[in-house]
């Protein structure tokens, strides 16, 4: 193999993975500022800001493999938190607690899905609108005051150090990202979902239930978004229900940017990540330069336009080879 | 047995038209003040941003796709606006601001079709982007204050006129709404343009093959819905007499409900912006039905999102039915 192939062969790589070039270049970027950016301190603060948009971002994953998208899920967080805190507070166990939240989220996930699989309405429409339902019932619940948690135990979940000072956030994120990489790439459950977000049709007449594996990717997004929930009401100590009011647009956004597809069947944990931490190392990078937060989001706007714009570019060449 | 099914098919087609009315007769009974002078140029004046919005986007719709830009629209074309008004008098600033919201349409479409993007989930993306540019264009332009109206030096009675001004039992901003009206739904239903929409919203690679240039209408479409966003902005400037640069959130998504709850199908290709109309009316009568017996605002918006599933819902299993 001459350098010239290997050449070659780097750059369709690159190309393909335009979110890893994304963040290679803000790094070298950052090379020529004299700021905090290159410091342990940092970078694990950067971890920890993933953790929560990265969790939901692995339940968003498994719908959007299946050729659907849930927008409800910043409601569904909101929502969650909203419910574990107010139940601690009313004197309810705290894991008993976390668990009706789980669940709140798993039934929310449930409804969706049965209103896109069953039904087969047009997903991101009606999770559009389940986000704005939830939205409510969270404001209802919390009279749109954020509400403190009085049992100080709950804030142990999220705010524990690890091995000197390693937040634990980043290790429930690696834990939940290896199951969902694992699941994805090793089970006949995640590559079912591949399955159909390829080709329905197909999946359907090769005997997979497709059905129950859509209904099941909806509920456990809606699970993961309540699980995020639980942690991000943890890490604040309060609930409340401004929390999450873009996220459902910003996760999928990152899932897509990631390079998991929307038309279905492309993608995975690992490239869905690697989606949301461009945006977080991106915002990162603009507050260590100090740039003020209407420019970044003009700035996050672009690359968003930018990438997804390439990305369909890229299909539309595709298509025209093809 | 034909009967029956035709009364059926004709219930199920006129789903808008029977929430209204029961809504009217329920809220009337309950809360006679309802059926009053007053609440019914209370109800046409709510007519104004969202009616137009909701126009703009129904086109978008029929063409399957869907424009989220309209949030930053709004929010640019009215600080946009209203900031011109002192420097170059406030017809050159009305002038301004519509071909402001018609470039930043244009701008919409010229990038889809140059990105190439062909569905509706590459589409929502895409202009969710546009959407956060603008609204970040419009936040750096102000400096993130409200302007008001009342602190210019140069007269606004165009502003004025259209915010509050009644001709006869009819607010200004509704006339102009129903002049729009006829002007797009006549430009939609008898002119070639017009039916490309429809065209290509009920099947793109038909049309293509037809001979039609659908990039050209997907531009097209674009920039009609940048259009009535800024009509819609110029109209809430006038009734609020202020511009917020964050003016223009949750446009988008009560634009997109009106437009379903119409019936017009999100898969594109059949609507009209008649049914849109209706889509608005039954939303704004929730609201002001709501007000009046007196429900909680939180409430209101747990009842929005449930309405918005439902109609998407029963659309669907209507859809399924007469097919």
């Amino acid at each position: 193999m001459s350098t010239k192939s290997v050449l070659i062969k780097t750059k369709k790589i690159l190309l393909k993975q335009k979110a890893v070039l994304a963040i290679l270049a803000m790094i070298v970027l950052m090379l020529f500022f004299d700021t905090q950016f290159f410091t342990v301190y940092n970078w694990l603060n950067i971890f920890r800001s993933v953790t929560v948009q990265g969790i939901i971002a692995m339940g968003v994953t498994m719908t959007v493999l299946c050729a659907a998208c849930d927008l409800s899920v910043g409601g569904t967080m909101c929502l969650s938190g909203v419910i574990a805190v107010l139940m601690i507070n009313f004197g309810v166990p705290i894991p008993i607690a976390c668990l009706c939240a789980l669940l709140s989220g798993a039934l929310v996930g449930a409804v969706n899905g049965f209103l896109v699989v069953h039904q087969r309405t047009e997903p991101f429409i009606i999770t559009l609108g389940m986000g704005t339902l939830l939205k409510g019932i969270s404001q209802l619940l919390t009279d749109a005051h954020p509400i403190a948690c009085t049992n100080m135990s709950f804030m142990q979940i999220a705010n524990t150090k690890i091995l000197g000072q390693i937040p634990i956030l980043i290790l429930y994120m690696l834990v939940i990202f290896l199951l969902f990489f694992w699941i994805l790439r090793f089970t006949n459950y995640g590559r079912n979902c591949y399955a159909i977000g390829g080709n329905y049709e197909v999946a359907k007449y090769s005997g997979i239930n497709t059905l129950a594996i859509k209904w099941s990717a909806f509920i456990i997004s809606g699970a993961m978004a309540a699980l995020a929930g639980i942690l991000l009401s943890s890490r604040m100590n309060s609930a409340s229900s401004v929390y999450g009011d873009n996220t459902g647009m910003l996760v999928n956004c990152g899932v897509v940017i990631g390079g998991t597809s929307f038309a279905g069947g492309v993608g995975g944990a690992a490239e869905s990540f690697i989606g949301i931490f461009v945006l977080q190392l991106m915002t990162n990078c603009m507050d260590c330069l100090g740039i003020g937060s209407y420019v970044q989001e003009l700035l996050q706007g672009i690359i968003i336009v930018l990438i997804l714009g390439f990305d369909c570019y890229s299909r539309l060449k595709k298509r025209e080879h093809a | 047995m034909e009967k029956t099914i035709n009364v059926k098919k004709i219930v199920l087609q006129n789903l808008v038209l029977l929430g209204i009315i029961v809504l009217c007769i329920v809220t009337a009974i309950v809360e006679p003040l309802f059926l009053t002078q007053d609440n019914f140029t209370n109800i046409l004046r709510q007519f104004g941003p969202l009616s137009f919005a909701a126009l703009g986007m129904t086109y978008v719709i029929i063409g399957g796709f869907i424009d989220l830009s309209v949030v930053g629209t709004i929010s640019l074309v009215g600080v946009v606006t209203l900031s011109l008004i002192d420097p170059i008098g406030q017809a050159g600033a009305l002038f301004c601001g519509l071909l402001l919201g018609t470039f930043l349409g244009f701008l919409n479409g010229v990038i889809l079709v140059k990105f190439g993007a062909m569905t509706q989930a590459e589409v929502l993306f895409i202009t969710y982007g546009m959407s956060s540019i603008f609204g970040a264009i419009a936040l750096i332009y102000t400096n993130s204050e409200t302007e008001h109206m009342s602190r210019l030096s140069n007269p606004y009675t165009i502003f004025t006129f259209i915010g509050n001004g009644k001709i006869g039992p009819f607010t200004a901003s509704i006339i102009l709404f129903v002049i729009a009206l006829i002007i797009i739904e006549w430009f939609y239903r008898k002119t070639l343009w017009g039916r490309q929409i429809a065209l290509m919203g009920g099947n793109k690679t038909a049309a293509t093959l037809c001979g039609y240039n659908m990039k050209k209408t997907l531009v097209l479409v674009y920039t009609i819905c940048g259009l009535f966003a800024a009509m819609g902005s110029i109209v809430l400037i006038s009734r609020v007499t202020t511009a917020s640069p964050v003016a223009g959130a949750g446009y988008e998504t009560d634009a997109i409900m009106s437009v379903v709850v119409g019936g017009t199908a999100l898969a594109g290709g059949t609507g009209s912006g008649i049914r849109t109309v209706l889509g608005v009316l039954l939303i704004i009568l929730l609201s002001n039905c709501m007000n009046m017996l007196g429900v909680s605002t939180y409430l209101q918006t747990i009842m929005k999102g449930l309405v918005l599933v439902i109609a998407i819902w029963l659309d669907n299993r209507k859809e399924q039915q007469i097919h």
